[in-house]
């Protein structure tokens, strides 16, 4: 006889209202064929309903209680403070590809439908303390992002992103799963607070089987925020899929992929650090060296973005090293909404055909359009980790607690690698400022203007008033 | 104050950018107008200090507080006349710019926000704070020279940001070190100077630190051998960023070392003499003999940049009351004397268009006055007694020479290296019978030109005949450093070194 777990409505509210969400999107669209202007209010609706709940669910989250549905689920700050972000990109995410949504005719509400199903699946997996529900989340969250890739079929790219992302992705599925097998098979465990008390209690008798069961873990997840070596796929996923969801495509990847890292490694497996430490720290200097070196040559600014996230996703590594979530959250949460607003950039000057993102599109830029490229410069410059932006912060925070931990070597690297990364953002800013455009006349900036004052105003008041952020996020611990 | 200090520019720099583009003709005087006003309550700032140890008109204010941060400024004898030439310099540049046409409104926004960090930089007593304003000058100036450079100015530009940006991250990395050895020893986050200077480091860490400062500010100085973005930045800078470039942002380099690394790492500084001094010497008679063979007239003053910067090292690290005194005078100096250098070849090269030292000749005889201010330039970068460059380099010659005494005579014959590189120049630009048609058809200095190079001709002047203007206030600042690093080490001044043994005119101390 199962007893079923007692059911915490709060605990998934934002989940379920993003699920639902996608279906109503769904049903409104073949009930009314309704404009994309309708479309846009029932989008916005639902993102504000499931922003408010998950500002409840912030309020209401204490560590007695934070477990849900017997354990499953958790509500501490981590999963909300993640949840948050997770919302903010999709709201973002969606205002910057509405041109492509709105283009798409009648495929519109499947791109919002996905969109809200990514989100939902994402949520789901910051928030899971089990292994097998945050596979259930990634899987529900990975799927819909396939088919995003995938949405601007007319373009052959797209088309190859789509299959390049699917396949390699599940493949990284496979190996995440197989991973959880491998860990349940050492501890019996499922629950990250159980493998966490179990290894306190006991001491384990064939750790070789974790090992190997939690480094799949890493490798599965390290694909899913474009590690190197578990890359490859990102460039040309970066470079197919729409211009304006791809900031989102892989804002809400890194964000949903980082703060699972993070719980395993840094509530469920903390006593077993020494063993992963130097994995994660390796992983992490190969992405900073790989990410922007390779990132220096790109002549397309979508594959410079791929490969700089790539760089990225090794100076957030650090924060792990370092053990603090808190830093970890608040990069997560910068770099989020500066990738989207990059994308957003792209998507305008790739104009209503996409036509491409070559660096010569960019030429002049600052001269056809110099909002349109201040922005892209402060958001590059942010990305860059110049001082004054909060992307300045945000590397300061995972290099001091990295340092903290005794990885000053690490530091060392990732400085360096970081100017390596401002050389590359200012090669794109060398063509938009002193360059001379072929054609003239100012570029058509739609909704992706909104995003572009929203990441910017983020980008330049976190950067010198970072204390309300990361005040939040000190307080988003995990349980 | 001090705040207001460092938001003027930015505020100036803010109203400039709010006047709509196509007003162009008002945006230039406008910025000169604005700047007048950091100059003003800089000027203030000078009469009212007091010559005494320690900062003054400090202002802390709590930035961030779990990680220590505060909005802390204070103003001493060592920075104090860095604000004063940075405050002056910038409306000067800004009027000599006037042959800029070219999207002229952002290059005075970004001369201002220039203006605004460097004047952070030099007041910050945060190390926080002094990076966020040490990177944030990166940008304007990265700008400065490239969309209003030279043809080679892209190139010139990525160089000199890419070259900034790695040493300043190295000391990012140390900053970070620093403030976490604070935090683990007294448990609590603090990037104040002050604080962090109280530290015990072990030795190794102590020179690692020691070295990622010293790389960083050796990079913007530039020391010998990390100086090769310098004259390529300067050829292909316009003339205010040549200015600017030479007369201020160089200077962090020199302030940086005394600031923080004799603050911060006696006693690597100590261990490190030898080293920063042959450095030093060695870029002296490089720089000289490099700039004595430059058949450009920019790249010789930038070259001569390199010579007269080595100087000051040298005067820093001979760690002697004269040596610093005459390290801080001579940061002012050569601000003074090479930023009315820059000015003087920008004014040649918009009349000329060209800069080819072969292309000039008797020059003297069609543009009297501009060759009249050449020379006496040159004769103040030489260091004729009676000018300031004198007061400056006998300083750290006589501090120097109980200190390093082979190495001082060594760095002597540089003054002479700048007499042959300079005068030969003149020489060959000045003398003689006009050649060409268009060297014969130059006009005069205008009046305009004449009131940007006389404010300076008057400085070099009145410290060159009264250097007890600066000293007093300078003084009891330098002579604090000396006592902090002979405190915390077993340094012993060479005899005879402190200020008691040290005659020079102007100094009753």
């Amino acid at each position: 006889m199962i007893t079923p777990p007692e059911i915490s409505w709060l605990a998934i509210a934002p989940d379920l209202a993003l699920a639902l969400g996608a279906a109503l999107v769904l049903l409104v669209d073949v009930q009314w064929k309704p404009a994309a202007r309708v479309l846009a209010w029932v989008t916005g609706v639902i993102v504000a309903v499931t922003t408010g709940l998950t500002v409840v669910q912030w309020a209401q989250s204490e560590p007695a209680d934070a477990l849900a549905f017997s354990g499953l689920i958790t509500m501490d700050g981590f999963a909300v403070f993640a949840r948050l972000v997770l919302v903010a990109a999709t709201a973002l995410g969606v205002a910057a590809g509405w041109r492509f949504v709105a283009g798409l005719g009648r495929r519109g509400a499947e791109a919002i439908a996905l969109v809200l199903l990514a989100t939902s699946g994402f949520s789901l997996m910051v928030a899971s303390n089990n292994l097998v529900m945050m596979f259930l989340g990634l899987e529900v969250g990975s799927i819909a992002l396939y088919v995003l890739a995938g949405l601007a079929r007319e373009r052959r790219q797209s088309e190859e992103a789509a299959i390049k992302y699917f396949l390699l992705g599940s493949f990284a599925s496979a190996i995440f799963i197989y991973g959880v097998a491998l860990i349940y098979a050492g501890t019996g465990q499922f629950e990250i607070v159980g493998i966490r008390d179990l290894l306190a209690g006991f001491v384990v008798s064939s750790p070789a089987v974790i090992y190997i069961g939690l480094g799949l873990v890493v490798a599965g997840l390290a694909f899913k925020v474009s590690a190197a070596p578990f890359h490859a796929w990102a460039p040309d996923v970066y470079q197919g899929a729409p211009a304006g969801l791809v900031g989102y495509m892989a804002a809400v990847a890194k964000v949903a992929g980082f703060a699972a890292i993070a719980r395993i490694l840094l509530t469920g497996v903390l006593d077993l650090s020494g063993a992963w430490l130097p994995v994660v720290a390796g992983i992490s200097v190969v992405s900073m060296l790989v990410g922007s070196v390779l990132a220096l040559v790109q002549g397309d600014v979508r594959r410079l973005l791929a490969y700089s996230g790539v760089a990225h996703a090794g100076f957030i590594m650090t924060g792990v090293v370092g053990g603090a979530t808190d830093a970890v959250l608040f990069y997560l949460a910068i770099y989020a909404i500066q990738l989207i607003g990059a994308f957003a950039v792209v998507a305008v000057v790739a104009g209503p055909d996409a036509a491409g993102s070559s660096i010569d599109q960019y030429r002049g830029l600052g001269r056809r359009s110099p909002l349109l490229a201040g922005a892209f410069t402060v958001l590059l410059l942010g990305m860059g980790g110049l001082p004054v932006t909060s992307g300045f912060v945000a590397k300061f925070g995972v290099f001091a607690v990295a340092w903290a931990e005794g990885y000053q070597w690490l530091v060392v690297v990732a400085v360096v690698a970081s100017v390596v990364a401002l050389a590359f953002y200012i090669r794109v800013i060398v063509v938009m400022y002193m360059d001379e455009s072929e054609d003239e006349g100012a570029l058509r900036i739609g909704p992706e203007r909104w995003v572009l004052v929203l990441a910017v105003a983020a980008t330049i008041l976190w950067g010198i008033f970072p204390s309300s952020l990361l005040d939040l996020a000190a307080d988003a611990l995990p349980i | 104050m001090l705040t207001a200090l460092v938001l003027l520019p930015l505020a100036a720099a803010v109203v400039v950018a709010l006047v709509p583009g196509r007003r162009r003709e008002i945006h230039l005087p406008l910025g000169i107008a604005l700047s007048l006003f950091p100059l003003a309550l800089a000027g203030y700032l000078f009469w009212v200090f007091e010559p005494a140890a320690g900062f003054q008109y400090v202002v802390r204010v709590t930035w961030y507080e779990p990680w220590g941060i505060d909005w802390h400024l204070g103003v001493d004898g060592i920075s104090l006349p860095m604000v004063v030439l940075t405050t002056l310099l910038v409306p000067i540049a800004l009027a000599a710019s006037t042959s800029i046409t070219n999207r002229i409104k952002e290059f005075v926004v970004y001369i201002l926000l220039l203006e605004a960090a460097l004047i952070g930089a030099f007041l910050s007593l945060d190390l926080f704070l002094f990076f966020v304003f040490f990177e944030a000058m990166l940008v304007p100036m990265y700008f400065i020279i490239g969309i209003w450079g030279a043809e080679r100015r892209i190139y010139a530009a990525v160089k000199f940001f890419i070259y900034t940006a790695f040493g300043s991250a190295l000391m990012l990395a140390a900053i970070i070190g620093l403030a976490l050895t604070h935090v683990s020893q007294t448990g609590s986050a603090s990037f104040s100077l002050t604080d962090l200077a109280g530290l015990e480091l072990t030795v190794g860490t102590e020179r690692l630190f020691f070295a990622a400062f010293a790389i960083a500010f050796a990079i913007k100085v530039p020391l010998f051998p990390f100086h090769t973005w310098l004259p390529d930045a300067h050829v292909e800078a316009p003339t205010a960023g040549s200015v600017l470039l030479a007369a201020v942002l160089l200077k962090l380099g020199t302030y940086g070392l005394l600031r923080f690394n004799l603050a911060l790492f006696p006693e690597a500084s100590v261990d490190a003499i030898p080293i920063m001094a042959i450095l030093a010497v060695f870029g002296i008679i490089y720089g000289a003999v490099v700039a004595i063979v430059q058949p450009d007239l920019k790249k010789l003053v930038a070259y001569s940049s390199v010579s007269h910067l080595g100087f000051i090292v040298l005067g820093t690290f001979a760690l002697t009351s004269g040596g610093l005194q005459g390290a801080v005078i001579q940061n002012v100096n050569h601000g003074l004397t090479t930023g009315a250098l820059f000015l003087l070849v920008g004014m040649i090269y918009d009349r000329r268009h060209t800069k080819q030292i072969v292309d000039f000749g008797g020059l003297q005889k069609t543009v009297p006055l501009l060759a009249g201010f050449f020379l006496f330039m040159s004769f103040a970068s030489i260091g004729l007694p009676g000018l300031n460059g004198f007061v400056g380099e006998f300083l750290v010659l006589m501090g120097s020479f109980p200190a390093l005494p082979s190495l001082t005579i060594i760095a002597a014959s540089g003054v002479v290296l700048a007499a042959i590189y300079l005068l030969w120049a003149y020489e060959r630009v000045f003398t003689g019978v006009p050649d060409t048609d268009e060297n014969r058809a130059l006009s005069d200095l205008s009046a305009r030109e004449i009131a940007l190079l006389a404010p300076l001709a008057a400085l070099i002047v009145v410290i060159g005949v009264y250097p007890g203007l600066l000293l007093d206030k300078i003084t009891p600042s330098t002579e604090a450093v000396i006592d902090h690093v002979v405190e915390q080490t077993d340094f012993v001044v060479p005899e005879p070194g402190r200020i008691e043994d040290v005659h020079v005119a102007g100094d009753e101390g």
